[in-house]
């Protein structure tokens, strides 16, 4: 038991770290073209999230296309059809755990449904409705 | 006696021929990178399904694969290219599938997807377009939605189900 709840403490941890490391990149990176930002907000990243845009395919998608509305749930890749698991880390902790595979994913993602690269701002936003959810 | 050495030698030649077969579809994917990044977004096609010309094609601008940005770093790139070209379907000759595969391509021709392959568009050429582009399917790409085995490499017709049709009687 004890060791069950120190793991579940460093996974918390270890967990905390990444996406932290990661916002803390972006706020960064933000504070140079802006010294009065003041941070992240998930009512924004809700509306990067769920409103709709003409991404790569000249289709009218949003990220919900995909991921759904409900982040808690697994859902199904529009394209392929194939399952795409929860995106809140509260229920698949798998997600957010390696800057590497968040910076891949918005990379992409940005690309497909916005058809360009997200700012720092928008990705931090985002990042922040998600792991929120 | 000499005869029924030679009769019997020949029916060994035909049960392993029929044995060989069944059991020879394409190679089953087990590289884990590639499950992890190819197999996020789709059904993680095995490397026997197409020549490594193709699959080179393919790996070439992955920013813009069939529409979508599926671009991965360097590192990866040169792993995947690699499980790709090492297992791609000439070098998988003894797989029944990848061996038609390669057989059905003209010389001169590289297939931009599976799909494309004269073999593939051959063997689904009966099937009701309605029945590949029903929302359960999608498309030809979607493997999985038909054959419950071809995560195993296996594409038999017994293993054929295909939503709101059923099993596929040839």
């Amino acid at each position: 038991m004890k060791f069950l709840l120190l793991s579940a403490l460093v996974f918390n941890l270890s967990f905390a770290s990444v996406v932290d490391e990661y916002l803390s990149s972006l706020k960064e990176e933000i504070l140079k073209q802006n010294p009065n930002f003041k941070g992240f907000d998930a009512k924004r990243g809700e509306k990067i999230f769920t409103s709709k845009h003409v991404g790569k395919r000249g289709k009218q998608i949003s990220c919900t296309s995909c991921h759904g509305i409900n982040l808690s749930a697994s859902n199904e890749n529009l394209f392929t059809g194939k399952t795409i698991e929860a995106l809140s880390p509260k229920v698949n902790p798998k997600r957010f755990t390696k800057i590497k595979t968040i910076k891949k994913w918005m990379r992409r993602n940005f690309n497909d449904v916005y058809n360009r690269q997200g700012t720092a701002l928008e990705k931090g936003d985002v990042t922040t409705y998600i792991i929120n959810q | 006696m000499k005869y029924l050495l030679f009769l019997a030698f020949c029916i060994s030649f035909v049960f392993a021929d029929s044995y060989y077969k069944k059991n020879s579809g394409v190679a089953p994917v087990t590289n884990q990178l590639y499950i992890n990044e190819c197999g996020s977004c789709h059904f993680a096609y095995q490397p026997g399904l197409l020549p490594s010309n193709a699959w080179e094609k393919m790996m070439s601008d992955l920013s813009k694969h069939f529409n979508t940005d599926a671009s991965i770093d360097d590192e990866d790139f040169k792993l995947l290219s690699k499980y790709l070209d090492d297992n791609s379907a000439e070098k998988n000759m003894h797989y029944k599938r990848s061996n038609r595969i390669v057989s059905s391509i003209k010389s001169g021709q590289i297939p931009n997807s599976i799909s494309e392959t004269p073999y593939m568009i051959r063997k689904h050429d009966e099937i009701r377009k309605d029945l590949i582009t029903q929302k359960e399917v999608k498309g030809l790409f979607n493997c999985m939605a038909c054959h419950k085995t071809a995560n195993k490499g296996i594409y038999s017709e017994r293993d054929i189900l295909i939503p709101n049709f059923g099993k596929w009687d040839d």
